[in-house]
């Protein structure tokens, strides 16, 4: 589609897209929207619900972040909502601060304590995370219960002050929409900045976003601190609209309607958020009879949340958008993409790798058994073994997965042992997966940005230095047209090169290939071939594992080989090759007699 | 008729395409073996006829009749017993427990034959009849197969399938393994048998077939392949067979 | 001295009912690789149907009890088939998710048929108790321990015993290969739900008349056995059992020495512990890392 056509689409229908519009069409929407909460004539009832909806939204748009984004659960955020409302209210009406500071103290409050339960559960598995926010939102409850002299127990907190200024419920309500779209512009434009990237790689696939350079225990405990945050804030500003508070109104089954608004309305958007908050708390104002027999409604939306995750998990707004998706076509690049440039960290020592008696061991299995080899710098090196030989648990324990058992491995001349994956990929180490691992909810020119965001690669700054990275990378496996695509619609073989394309954005010291070969056809085995030949030729330093061997004996110029977890042999291609040892491995030791009968 | 007989039989795994329309019978009472490199789509094969993967298109034929589209309860059921890959002991049962399981594909047994059973395939086994009760994850990678092989027999199969008997098992070991099913082929099952190891696995077959990407690239008698330059070619890649 | 053994047999008394939901979360979790989060609503579903037919309707308790297991099989079994089933393909969150929701819709449909009024219903023996030395031996709790006893003694016989116990397990610890035994894993996923439903079900019935018959008394006590996993040990059997007589003993001692109100902050205390210091539980991972 041309510029012209592009421009002619009306603002609106861009918007809609959610990542093409421009912050002044958000602007613009949001002044009108302030604009009418001040001066449309509407009435207390009203007031009220919009304050409510607008004030639950952003406590929502915190779970667009940590479960949307990020990939984490968090049960508890009618707790982190009840943390900001209770400093507002105990702020105001017992300490006499000003609503200003009880609101920052809040929000600091639910902060911190958002770090902390992230920072004690989020190494281990998600129900972990699940179950401690369940908890922690039944101590609040306790708390706000039973601590009288502070909280006031079940009576609550009235006499909650609003802000000078805000005083009346008109100007209130254009506060919460102020604060609503303030809040609501970070978290929808977060998917563009490095941490809301980061985020959604580690939803998409943990594993590949560690090896791509992101520390995912940080990124965790990030999106689950601001997404506390979001609860202090939304809760605080809740507190003041309605000048009381009490425990029942942050409670778990809060947290269930929290987490209700953000399914149905679609998790994975702002846009969403909004949506869902708006539906739930304008349907049970409309039916009152689900209000009039207790439990009622919440059993409905027990019920909802099943049937949402069973048969719309993208909520409204991503059933929506998969519709508008067909009419929008993001801006064609205005000029064409830079050629990749690979300039590998040139140091004083001749090879890329040095391994030096390496183990990795299984209770009694000696996977990998004293292993030593190095790659030579601007060498392509094979790894190869029959099956179970210890390859992949070599590279695994190159890359950081596994802790070795034992040995030493030095990149770029630096002992890197120790360190977990994400510092191998800052350190200069690029790795691809014999099973791709692609962030598959996203774009080419997204998975491959991540790779070259890795820290330790220079590059210019701002956005466009990366977009221009990434296109060169694209450009360079002969994707370039298709940077927009989504990774679904591109068949395995080409998902293969974009994520080769992935880990040399990132311009890495050494490349590591796992069985790039592996379930590619004839065709895409000659394209591979291709390419890790015009990789060699701009002198990046390659280590394949591959079992095709006519892929390996054409590329590699050396070659080691393992059976039973040790090396057996190691030299150059041609000569390894005819090494009888590697040829019993590979073929079979001859039998000592026949065993046909 | 053949025992087993596949028919242009496509398998896709994903998007990838791991077998693309092979065509290959087995004859009753006849160890045949399936050759081929990494990824050349034998095990895929393997998990076709035992139900583990649903054939894209093609048929698979048992004494003539199409189990295409069945699971793996009822395959077994018909008497096709599959040794996967990576031996799949379960790690937390004894070696005994794992072999007696073997037998569930056979309705209601009375638990003295189960019993008895069992102890013969301890004299089959008799390098694991001291580990018999031991827990499936503290045994060895050989004792492991041998566990495997027994709780294939345990099904009383008439066409057994074994994917990768030898892999990391060391030399001596796989020697042992190989005896055993010419054991099984003197009792008369039918085998179909899927090799890394070439040398191994023609000495006990009958006949051999050689995959490669996913096709039918050679079939013959064992002294044929041996012979074949192509079949190195699967193996060590094209150049390397020249510099041979 | 006295007030601290009398305690223990308390403690030691609601840690069994722990103990029993705990080793329905172990059960499922080997079975299918899902934490349930509504584990404990099958307690509360128990007591409340238990409720009905014993206090509201009057029949004979023996009766009552029987009925109540027959409707937890059935929500157990439909439990799997609504929410599990569907879902099984799926990854780790979405599943969790359901099974939080099915919680919720649990708890709150009772509530909605039942209304908000928490429940007594007496113990199943007419005396209350037995002085023995200087502890009172409450009913109640005698039974809940003997039950518990003599539910992990049937487990143990059951799977360690029988051939279908074996299937169960084979089930748990490699579906593909147990499919290709012959072994029927849906009938066997659904049994371990009826019986984790069972379970909780019996737990729920045998802690009513100690503590009310709430709707909240569900989240209580998966909150309280959750953390008896963990404590014990993820997805370990035995752990699971000791987690909860520890956790029903720290419990109880706190609410007497240190606070009543806090009582179910306890628990929470000592799983977040547990996470910083001790991930692995007590027993820690039983089957080692291997390739």
């Amino acid at each position: 589609m041309s510029a012209t056509a592009q421009a002619a689409k009306p603002a609106a229908a861009r918007r809609i897209g959610g990542r093409f519009g421009g912050p002044l069409a958000y602007a613009a929407v949001a002044a009108l929207a302030t604009l009418a909460a001040i001066y449309a004539p509407f009435d207390d009832y009203i007031l009220h619900i919009l304050v409510e909806t607008a004030t639950y939204a952003i406590a929502v748009f915190g779970l667009t972040v940590v479960l949307g984004l990020c990939g984490q659960i968090n049960l508890a955020q009618a707790a982190f909502f009840g943390l900001g409302a209770y400093a507002v209210g105990l702020g105001t009406s017992d300490l006499h601060v000003s609503f200003w500071l009880a609101l920052v103290a809040g929000a600091c409050v639910a902060l911190v304590m958002g770090a902390f339960l992230g920072m004690s559960t989020l190494r281990l598995g998600g129900h972990y995370l699940a179950m401690v926010t369940i908890s922690f939102q039944q101590i609040l409850t306790l708390v706000m219960i039973n601590w009288i002299p502070v909280t006031h127990g079940p009576d609550g907190v009235g006499n909650i002050a609003r802000p000078a200024f805000f005083t009346s419920g008109h100007g209130y309500l254009g506060l919460c929409v102020v604060a609503l779209a303030l809040v609501g512009y970070l978290v929808w434009h977060l998917p563009e900045t490095k941490l809301g990237r980061s985020m959604r790689a580690v939803r998409d696939n943990e594993l590949a976003a560690s090896v791509s350079g992101i520390d995912v225990y940080r990124v965790k405990v990030a999106a689950f601190a601001l997404c506390a945050l979001l609860g202090g804030i939304g809760g605080g500003l809740f507190a003041g609209g309605f000048a009381y508070v009490s425990p029942d109104q942050f409670s778990f089954a809060e947290s269930i309607v929290f987490l209700t608004m953000a399914l149905l309305g679609g998790v994975a958007s702002p846009i969403g958020a909004l949506i869902g908050t708006a539906l739930l708390i304008v349907l049970p104002e409309t039916l009152r009879f689900l209000k009039s027999v207790p439990g009622l409604y919440l059993a409905i939306y027990g019920l909802a949340v099943i049937l949402i995750i069973r048969f719309m998990p993208d909520g409204i707004w991503g059933f929506v958008q998969s519709y508008l998706r067909r009419f929008m076509t993001p801006p064609p690049f205005a000029q064409a993409a830079p050629e990749l440039v690979l300039a590998p960290a040139k140091l004083e020592t001749p090879s890329a790798l040095e391994i030096e008696g390496l183990s990795k061991h299984f209770g009694g299995l000696k996977a990998v058994d004293g292993v030593s080899f190095s790659v030579r710098r601007g060498s392509v090196h094979a790894l190869i073994g029959p099956n179970g030989s210890g390859k992949t648990t070599t590279l695994n324990v190159l890359s950081g997965l596994y802790t070795p058992t034992a040995g030493k491995i030095a990149l770029d001349g630096h002992d890197v042992t120790g360190l977990p994956p994400h510092a191998r990929t800052a350190a200069g180490l690029g790795r691809t997966f014999q099973n791709i691992r692609l962030f598959r909810s996203m774009s080419a020119l997204d998975n491959i940005v991540i790779g070259a965001e890795r820290p330790g690669n220079a590059l210019g700054h701002g956005h466009a230095a990366l977009v221009d990275r990434a296109r060169a990378a694209l450009g360079f496996v002969g994707l370039e047209g298709r940077a927009r695509d989504p990774i679904t619609s591109f068949s395995y073989g080409h998902q293969r090169l974009i994520e080769v394309a992935r880990a040399l954005a990132g311009n890495p010291t050494l490349l590591l290939l796992d069985e790039p070969a592996a379930g590619l056809n004839s065709t895409e085995k000659l394209e591979l071939r291709g390419l890790l030949k015009r990789i060699a030729a701009k002198g990046l330093t390659i280590l394949i594992i591959d079992h095709d061997m006519a892929l390996v004996s054409d590329v590699a110029e050396h070659i080691t080989v393992l059976n039973f977890g040790r090396r057996i042999a190691d030299g150059g291609a041609a000569e390894v090759l005819r090494n009888p040892d590697v040829i019993a491995a590979y073929l079979g030791a001859e039998p000592d007699a026949a065993h046909r009968a | 008729m053949p025992l087993i007989a596949l028919e242009a039989l496509t398998v896709r795994y994903g998007e990838i395409e791991a077998v693309h329309g092979i065509s290959l019978a087995v004859e009753p009472g006849e160890v045949v073996t399936l050759l081929g490199a990494n990824g050349a789509g034998k095990s895929t094969t393997l998990r076709a006829i035992s139900g583990l993967a649903k054939p894209a298109s093609g048929d698979i034929r048992f004494e003539g009749r199409s189990i295409a589209g069945l699971g793996p309860e009822a395959i077994v059921k018909l008497g096709i017993a599959h040794v996967p890959e990576g031996r799949r002991v379960f790690p937390g049962l004894t070696a005994r427990e794992n072999i007696m399981l073997g037998a569930s594909n056979r309705g209601r047994l009375a638990r003295r034959v189960m019993s008895d059973e069992t102890d013969g395939m301890f004299e089959l086994f008799p390098d694991i009849k001291p580990f018999a009760d031991a827990l499936g994850w503290t045994l060895s990678g050989g004792q492991q197969q041998m566990v495997a092989v027994a709780r294939g027999l345990m099904a009383k199969p008439r066409l057994l399938l074994l994917d990768e008997p030898s892999l990391g098992l060391a030399p001596v070991i796989v020697q042992k393994v190989f005896s055993i099913i010419a054991e099984i082929r003197r009792r008369g099952t039918t085998v179909l048998l899927v090799e890394q190891n070439a040398r191994m696995a023609l000495s006990v077959a009958d006949r051999g077939y050689v995959l490669e990407t996913g096709r039918l690239a050679l079939s013959g008698k064992p002294e044929e392949l041996w012979r074949n330059d192509d079949v190195r070619d699967a193996y060590l890649g094209g150049k390397a067979a020249k510099v041979l | 001295m006295d007030l601290a053994l009398q305690l223990l047999f308390t403690g030691i008394g609601i840690g069994a009912v722990y103990a029993l939901v705990a080793l329905g979360f172990v059960l499922i979790f080997r079975a299918t690789n899902v934490v349930n989060f509504a584990q404990g609503e099958f307690s509360m579903v128990a007591a409340f149907v238990m409720v009905v037919l014993a206090v509201d309707l009057g029949w004979p308790y023996w009766l009552s009890f029987l009925l109540s297991l027959c409707a937890m099989a059935l929500v157990g079994a439909l439990f799997n088939l609504g929410v599990y089933y569907p879902l099984r393909n799926r990854s780790f969150l979405p599943v969790i998710i359901a099974t939080i929701g099915a919680s919720i819709f649990l708890a709150n449909s009772v509530l909605a048929l039942y209304g908000p009024q928490p429940q007594v219903l007496q113990g199943w023996f007419d005396t209350p108790g037995i002085q023995l030395g200087p502890v009172y031996l409450d009913s109640q709790y005698l039974l809940i321990i003997a039950v518990t006893i003599v539910l992990v003694a049937f487990q143990y016989w059951f799977f360690e015993h029988t051939l279908l116990g074996k299937k169960l397990q084979a089930t748990s610890q490699d579906k593909e290969m147990a499919s290709l035994l012959g072994i029927p894993v849906s009938a066997m996923i659904m049994l371990t739900f009826v019986y984790s439903a069972l379970l909780g079900g019996i737990a729920g019935i045998l802690v009513a008349p100690v503590l009310f018959v709430s709707i909240q008394m569900g989240a209580t006590i998966a909150l309280k056995a959750f953390a008896a996993t963990i404590i014990g040990g993820f997805g370990d059997v035995a752990g699971a059992i000791i987690g909860g007589l520890a956790l029903g003993v720290i419990e109880t001692f706190g609410a007497a020495y240190v606070s009543v109100p806090y009582k179910d902050g306890f628990a929470f205390l000592v799983l977040v512990l547990f996470l910083i210091f001790r991930p692995q539980g007590i027993f820690g991972e039983r089957v080692a890392e291997k390739a």
